[in-house]
């Protein structure tokens, strides 16, 4: 009879000790911090059904055991089952996958289907409107999802497949076209640099932005266009570049948040190339006066206010036309907070003759705060 | 509150097995006000308005009942006891059914040219398909005279409340027992009685870490897998099935690992709860589906409706008719949808049909196994109607299984998200574990040394990945 209690005995006593553990370490290491146990907030403040939901969600991010824990247990899934987390999807040959960008193309999604805050029709064509009234040509550079030019990279047979990847993309872009929206199509430009036998990749492998040379083909197409539409003309290019070169690792790698699995994978190498000043030598720095505005995202971020600094795709569309540009830049907001911080500036915008604005294709169903109407700043 | 989530798992129930453990035994009614208080709490957690509705619900049917239990006319206790359902049913009818109906009569007024009415949307509070039918339950066996009323109203609440089964049950009842499930003592006796020993808590402690790593390791993880393939625009044929067996054991892995842990917890204070499941999918008809699925829902149909319909007493049409109904109620039950119903009406069609040929189904001359997988598939082609939101998505996903076709578009990509190492493991998992007969409850019944350290192993295994992805709630706390 014994012998049968001990392993019952054992059993309970290892389970009580394993759910009363967390609890008890936590409000022992907040006590000796010197502040009161967070679970102490239960008893501070009104029991309200959102209270009570963000007292749980401050218990479990501030879980002292899980955050211990969580990284280890995320590099078992990772080695052992391949389990990149809920942002990253890992692809072939050590390529990361913005989760919620996969979700975009995988999904059925419909612009109109009121999933997102405001209508993306609406929110551009009222802002090119409102840009032309003023006299400013507005110019779209829709950035693509890096696995809709790169859906090989993370699974075979989207490689194989014939048709288009993002279907629902290139029915909005062919509709804002068709309402008069001077748009570049990155797609095909990305397209035939694939192609290209040899070619280097467009995309960062542990990255969702481009590499330094699809920035690069970016500021080309978009400084092209705007001289073909006439709306710029290009100066004399006061800029030269020079190389530089960027070791980190990619934003879908850091994501996971797990330092022991970015430590599996070599930081990926950038040749990045800065743009600087021919005259004085300096980096490539925005000039408030200029006839051109660019809004966007990370996309604009990268290389140019990381490092190297001054090598994104602000400082070569400059060096591409020959002047200094303006620009707003909105992590992941390109869709609304970029234009409401336009419209919280309303010097930016005088003397302008053109806007570029660029957004990330997922940003049509995921973009921050939807696609809200926003009222330009007063002139 | 969930009883895998980090709340439930490291606050609420420690604390409450340290006050419930720190009173004396003798002292029974002090730890039935403490489960009652708990049960509240619980309850509350989630919103505690929602608090206000179970109190409503708990005295009413209580006073009722001990109007019914104190009369001997016959008409008084009948319009007692249809009052008391009534009541009820328009409760849950208010709380689960306003909106659909009215999206009903707006696509009906919409056909006929006329302008739509505007729709109330109620929160769905949780649990409350459970609690109704146990209060249900409750006044129609004193009704019949199978079991006494509440003592008490503490009595009463405390088997509405009980925690362990007031979110997805099981649907225990009051005073009487299902006697064609698990026999276990009423609700009633074990409110009164409880001899416990340790070993009796440890099998607790055993199932509970059992569901939970159920829950966490498998449910979870083949629930990526459905989410995604449901999600997708355009999966192909093979990803189609994929996703839809994911689904299957998502459902079961999920609701019988709440039911397991239900069961654990009630054993830890010293409770008998009915078990749910008996490995549903080596059922090899629908009739032997819905005697190992969800046992305690099947009996309660059974007993509070399939009978008193008239069950199979009054010819052989009205049998086909009664099982129709409590199928396409069931159904109902389950979500205010069309696709509830028709699932409903799937599995009750596919039971008339066994019962026209004398209990078994069609493909009864096959061997066993294949009589298994061929049930199998037709549950979880049933179960493609239960998941999908609307009648349009479940046609257009059978399309899919049924007709054999390449993924199209951005659903290429979709190989990448469902086909993983980790997914692949965790289905063949699945699929194994559905397939042998021995269930969880039996398994941790008799504790020895070769299984504490697997449920140990396994239990911490469950608690670091809990720490390490997000949190998903149960699914039958949608119902």
């Amino acid at each position: 009879m014994a012998a049968r209690r001990f392993p019952c005995i054992c059993l309970t006593v290892v389970f009580l000790a394993m759910i009363a553990v967390v609890a008890v370490s936590q409000i022992a290491l907040e006590l000796r911090a010197g502040g009161p146990p967070q679970i102490a907030e239960l008893f501070r403040q009104k029991p309200t059904r959102a209270n009570l939901r963000r007292l749980e969600s401050s218990l479990e991010s501030g879980c002292r055991i899980g955050q211990m824990v969580r990284p280890w247990m995320q590099l078992a899934r990772f080695v052992l089952l391949e389990d990149a987390g809920d942002n990253a999807i890992l692809g072939r040959d050590g390529w990361f996958f913005y989760r919620p960008a996969v979700q975009y193309l995988i999904e059925p999604w419909s612009p109109e289907g009121g999933q997102t805050q405001g209508n993306v029709f609406d929110a551009i064509i009222s802002f090119r409107d409102g840009l032309a009234k003023r006299g400013i040509q507005l110019l779209v550079m829709l950035a693509p999802n890096k696995a809709s030019v790169y859906p090989e990279m993370l699974a075979d047979r989207a490689g194989e497949h014939a048709g288009p990847i993002n279907a629902t993309t290139t029915d909005i872009v062919t509709r804002l076209k068709q309402a008069g929206v001077e748009i570049v199509d990155l797609f095909e430009v990305y397209d035939l640099a694939k192609r290209r036998a040899g070619s280097p990749a467009c995309y960062l492998a542990q990255d969702s932005h481009w590499s330094p040379d699809g920035m690069r083909l970016a500021a080309e197409a978009v400084a092209n266009r705007l001289v073909d539409l006439g709306w710029i003309e290009k100066r004399p290019t006061r800029y030269e570049t020079r190389s530089a070169r960027v070791e980190r690792h990619g934003d879908v790698l850091r994501m996971m948040r797990v330092p022991q699995v970015e430590r599996l994978f070599e930081p990926q190498r950038m040749d990045c190339t800065q743009v600087v000043d021919a005259e004085t030598g300096q980096l490539y720095a925005d000039d408030p006066n200029s006839p051109v505005l660019v809004l966007g995202d990370s996309f604009l971020r990268i290389f140019e206010r990381d490092e190297p600094g001054s090598g994104g795709f602000v400082a070569h569309l400059a060096s591409n036309l020959g002047f200094g540009l303006s620009s707003i830049v909105s992590d992941g907001g390109a869709s609304t907070l970029v234009r409401q911080q336009l419209a919280r500036r309303p010097a930016l915008l005088r003397g302008k003759t053109v806007v570029v604005w660029e957004f990330v294709e997922r940003d049509f169903r995921f973009g921050t705060e939807g696609w809200q109407r926003v009222p330009l700043p007063p002139e | 509150m969930a009883f895998s989530s980090h709340i439930f798992l490291f606050y609420f129930l420690p604390v409450l097995l340290a006050l419930y453990h720190m009173l004396p035994a003798r002292w029974l009614a002090a730890r039935n006000v403490l489960l009652l208080v708990a049960g509240y709490v619980f309850y509350a957690w989630i919103d505690p308005r929602l608090t206000l509705l179970l109190f409503g619900l708990t005295v009413v049917n209580y006073a009722l009942s001990r109007l019914l239990a104190g009369s001997s006319t016959r008409r008084v206790r009948l319009l007692t006891t249809a009052g008391a359902i009534a009541l009820d049913l328009v409760v849950l009818g208010i709380f689960k059914y306003t909106a659909f109906l009215g999206e009903s009569l707006n696509s009906l007024l919409r056909f006929a040219g006329r302008d739509t009415l505007p729709i109330l949307r109620i929160v769905l509070p949780v649990g409350i398909s459970f609690y109704t039918f146990k209060v249900i339950s409750y006044v129609v066996d004193v009704y019949r005279g199978r079991s006494p009323a509440a003592r008490s109203l503490l009595d009463f609440a405390c088997y509405v409340s009980f925690f362990p089964q007031l979110l997805s049950g099981p649907i225990q009842r009051f005073g009487t027992i299902d006697a064609k499930g698990e026999i276990v003592p009423t609700f009633a006796d074990q409110l009164r009685t409880r001899w416990r020993t340790p070993n009796t808590f440890s099998h607790g402690v055993a199932l509970f870490m059992l569901g939970f790593a159920k829950k966490i390791l498998l449910a979870d993880g083949v629930a990526q897998v459905a989410d995604a393939v449901f999600a997708a625009a355009s999966p192909g044929t093979l990803d189609a099935w994929f996703g839809a067996l994911a689904y299957s054991f998502q459902l079961y892995f999920d609701f019988s690992a709440y039911s397991e842990m239900a069961i654990g917890i009630g054993l830890m204070f010293g409770f008998d709860c009915p078990r749910n499941f008996d490995a549903p999918y080596r059922a090899d008809s629908f009739g032997g589906f819905w005697r190992r699925w969800h046992i305690t829902l099947s009996g309660w149909l059974r007993d509070y409706l399939y009978i008193p319909l008239g069950g199979n007493r009054a010819g052989t049409g009205r049998t086909y008719i009664n099982l129709m109904i409590v199928f396409l109620l069931c159904g109902l039950w389950h979500g205010a949808g069309w696709t509830f119903i028709v699932w409903g009406a799937w599995h009750g069609a596919w039971l008339v049909v066994e019962r026209l040929l004398g209990r078994r189904p069609f493909y009864a001359f096959l061997p066993s196994p294949v009589r298994v997988l061929v049930t199998f598939l037709l549950i979880t082609v049933g179960w493609v109607i239960f998941r999908a939101p609307d009648l349009a998505e479940a046609g257009r996903m059978l399309a899919i299984m049924f007709v054999p076709q390449s993924a199209q578009g951005g659903s290429t990509l979709l190989s990448a998200v469902i086909y993983t190492r980790g997914h692949l493991i965790v289905m063949a998992l699945c699929a194994v574990l559905v397939s042998q007969p021995l269930q969880g409850c039996d398994w941790t019944g008799r504790l020895h040394w070769a299984k504490v350290p697997v449920l140990i192993v396994l239990f911490a295994l469950a608690l670091m990945t809990m720490f390490a992805q997000s949190f998903r709630s149960f699914l039958y706390f949608q119902f």
